[in-house]
């Protein structure tokens, strides 16, 4: 039930919010054994198997955090979606090993869970044909985050009987290349990942628990939520830097924030801000419960927060003037992410496309 | 969603299939003054019978319902295409949340009981030369033994020709700065040297009035709080009552505007084409029904923040602002996407809502939301300052 452990959202904001900032040159790399260390790599995952059993909603606070530090981690492919995805797996000796080793730290993990990684729909991107008795991997993803840095990937693929199934693979395995894919935001890595023919242990082939169509759609719309969690992150943090400036630049002999034009710009991000908090947080609340809304909450949260992050972020570099098109200032970083995170995983067009076909079916029936 | 509370809805379903009026609309479309009157108050006394006219007042005065129950509620009145309490508006909101906040218990055994048994309020704040500088009011009370002499005029006072009572600012100190010299006051409409005089508005209805008050007396018993700290009582109050109010209207935005609005997408126009066959109209249907539910989340939170004492400074402006200008980018939608049909819709029914269907006049009609109570400009102001700590402008007091 989302809420469970609404009593230390406050403190995990909190402590998230001064590891990712304090002491900390500006976006250098949060450490993976940093990241174990905390234990929001296993937020989510049962105690048994090293986790804290806790939920999404403690994720998307810590999600926030990163986007508010536009922190460079691994943590959206190596635990939001590599714990998401094998704790939608049926459990098992070697599910659960896995599980137990992304947990602790010692895996790396990655996700293929696209692919193109910009489609608002389910897409299975791999395939697994069995020759002879030995099974196969084929198929291509790219911008798969944090698939570089991943030691183990996880490619969703149509078994032969064409059910969806999670297959692992190793990141050095023979025919996969794994290709480094830059991008404009720097704090962000994305890899484009290539299977012509990998092996496959009958081992490492992983069914769902539950309907696999089902729990596709889920993590599609655990990631989603995810990324629109960074882009409420990223707005606020905005929002407070240019408030904070606003108050301290003087220019005319007063400070920039007293004129109406900022003040109301201010007012403006504000406002855009509140709402994605709480379209956010409803989403956020609907994955962590696997409610059948999830995937509208899931399109309304993605296509506002990730509209409304570039849209602060760009008034932040507005109102901060000059200054704000600096390199020095940051400001750049915050804009190339929230665009970056608007094309990912389906475009705001994409998300309200999917909402609306349901007015389609209204009128028409 | 608890199994009580969708009892509650399943009853609340009942009750609206077995009491909405049916053709309220073509009864009230062109319906004069007293037909309108008549049936706001009959319409009033039927929710009332149901326990269903003031579900956000304490239990003790005949509400307590909880914030979800409310919600319930308004959406299955909105659902049922329910007439909108107009004329009982300011007593069950404004009135009721100063009488609660500041009254004296004299007060609320006088007026709570009074309001639900249909006694109509209106409020006499703005002036002709105090609008958003509304601080600035000039209509002055003067003590004169137990009784208060007030003289001055009134604008936008809405329903005021209706009312039996009005929330009225007047000065009472003309030399404290004049934030620090107003008081409130509850003013018995039937008093003499009072003249009420209705201004015909954009879309040509005329509840709103001009109050002109000409040594008008108020006994001291109808002061509400400390004299002088009127202005403070008016600020507590508003915060709290903007909530409630807004609770309904978001569950009407959601549940019969929205619903309207796809209606009217999918309406064929003359050569057969629809509105909602376009990529575009349903992309833009889907930004609504995001930010509607953006604003429901925010209504919601507004009013149990409110009741537990922790609603930020500028939370109520925030939602206020924020339905105010998404009324009027829907109405907006909803007017170009009518076409010219849309305006041979000439009257809007009485006792409608914002969204009453009749998008074109909807649209001109929603600057009575961006501007009264605060204009959007004055909200951001707002915002601003008390709920993002930027410096006042130089100059203004």
């Amino acid at each position: 039930m989302a809420g469970r452990y609404a009593d230390i959202h406050d403190e995990l904001r909190s402590v998230a919010g001064d590891l990712l900032t304090k002491d900390r040159p500006a976006r250098s790399e949060v450490a993976w054994p940093l990241l174990a260390q905390t234990g929001w790599i296993g937020l989510e995952a049962p105690e048994s198997l090293g986790g804290a059993g806790a939920t999404f909603e403690e994720v998307a606070i810590v999600l926030s955090e990163m986007g508010r530090a536009a922190a460079r981690t691994s943590y959206l492919g190596g635990a939001v979606l590599g714990v998401g995805t094998l704790m939608s797996l049926q459990p098992g000796e070697s599910r659960d090993a896995l599980l137990q080793g992304v947990v602790s730290g010692a895996v790396r993990a990655a996700v293929a869970l696209s692919g193109d990684h910009e489609s608002a729909v389910v897409d299975v991107p791999f395939r697994v044909e069995r020759t002879g008795g030995a099974l196969h991997v084929h198929g291509r993803s790219s911008f798969v985050p944090d698939a570089a840095d991943a030691g183990r990937l996880l490619l969703l693929a149509d078994e032969p009987g064409g059910t969806p199934v999670v297959v692992g693979v190793a990141a050095r395995a023979p025919r996969l290349s794994v290709t480094a894919q830059p991008v404009l935001d720097e704090t962000r890595r994305l890899a484009a990942v290539a299977a012509d023919g990998v092996p496959v242990e009958d081992s490492s082939m992983w069914r769902f628990d539950g309907d696999p169509r089902q729990r596709l759609r889920g993590l599609l719309d655990r990631a989603c939520v995810a990324v629109a969690c960074d882009s409420l992150g990223l707005g606020d943090a905005m929002l407070a830097a240019t408030v904070s400036y606003a108050g301290l630049r003087r220019q005319f002999g007063r400070p920039i924030g007293s004129f109406q034009a900022v003040k109301h710009a201010c007012a403006d991000m504000a406002v855009q801000v509140s709402v994605a908090r709480r379209l956010v947080r409803a989403a956020a609340a609907a994955v962590a419960d696997g409610r059948p809304d999830a995937t509208r909450a899931a399109a309304m949260a993605k296509s506002y927060a990730c509209t409304a992050a570039v849209e602060v972020v760009g008034k932040a570099m507005q109102l901060h003037g000059g200054i704000g098109y600096t390199w020095e200032s940051g400001i750049h970083v915050y804009l190339k992410r929230a665009a970056l995170n608007r094309s990912l995983l389906g475009s705001p067009a994409a998300h309200r496309a999917q909402l609306a076909l349901g007015y389609l079916a209204r009128v028409d029936t | 969603m608890t199994a009580g509370l969708e009892d509650f809805r399943t009853g609340v379903r009942g009750w609206c299939e077995a009491h909405v009026p049916a053709g309220w609309r073509e009864s009230q479309t062109g319906a004069d003054d007293d037909e309108f009157v008549r049936f706001q108050k009959a319409w009033f006394a039927e929710l009332h019978r149901a326990g269903f006219a003031v579900p956000h007042w304490p239990r003790e005065w005949g509400g307590g319902m909880s914030v979800a129950e409310q919600i319930v509620l308004y959406q299955e009145l909105a659902a049922h295409d329910a007439p909108r309490l107009v004329l009982a508006f300011v007593g069950i909101h404004h009135a009721a949340a100063t009488l609660l906040a500041a009254g004296t218990d004299e007060q609320r055994r006088r007026h709570l009981p009074a309001i639900l048994d249909g006694e109509i309020w209106a409020q006499g704040f703005s002036e002709p030369e105090a609008g958003s500088d509304l601080a600035g009011l000039r209509t002055t009370a003067r003590r004169e033994g137990d009784c208060y002499v007030v003289n001055g005029q009134k604008l936008w006072a809405s329903g005021a020709r209706h009312a039996d009572w009005c929330l009225l600012l007047a000065r009472t100190d003309p030399d404290a700065p004049k934030h620090h010299g107003i008081s409130y006051f509850l003013l018995d409409m039937t008093t003499s040297g009072i003249e009420v005089r209705p201004i015909r508005n954009a879309i040509g209805e005329s509840h709103f009035c001009e109050i002109f008050l000409n040594d008008v007396v108020i006994p001291a018993v109808g002061l509400v709080g400390p004299e002088n700290a009127g202005w403070q009582v008016a600020q507590a109050t508003l915060g709290a009552e903007r909530g409630m109010t807004m609770l309904e209207l978001a569950e009407r935005l959601g549940n019969a505007g929205f619903y309207w609005l796809v209606q009217a997408c999918a309406r064929p126009d003359a050569r057969g084409a629809r509105p909602i066959d376009d990529a575009r109209v349903r992309d833009q249907l889907a930004r609504f029904e995001t930010e509607i539910a953006g604003l429901r989340f925010l209504c919601r939170d507004l009013v149990e923040n409110n009741d537990a004492g922790t609603a930020a400074a500028a939370d109520a402006s925030v939602v206020k602002l924020y339905y105010s200008e998404l009324l009027q980018r829907m109405t907006d939608f909803g007017a170009e996407i009518g076409g010219l049909a849309a305006h041979t819709g000439l009257v809007k029914p009485m006792s409608s809502g914002w969204e009453s269907g009749l998008w074109v006049l909807d649209f001109i009609g929603s600057w009575e939301w961006t501007i009264p109570g605060g204009t959007s400009e004055i909200q951001r102001t707002i915002i601003g300052e008390r709920g993002l700590g930027l410096p006042r402008e130089p100059g203004a007091t």
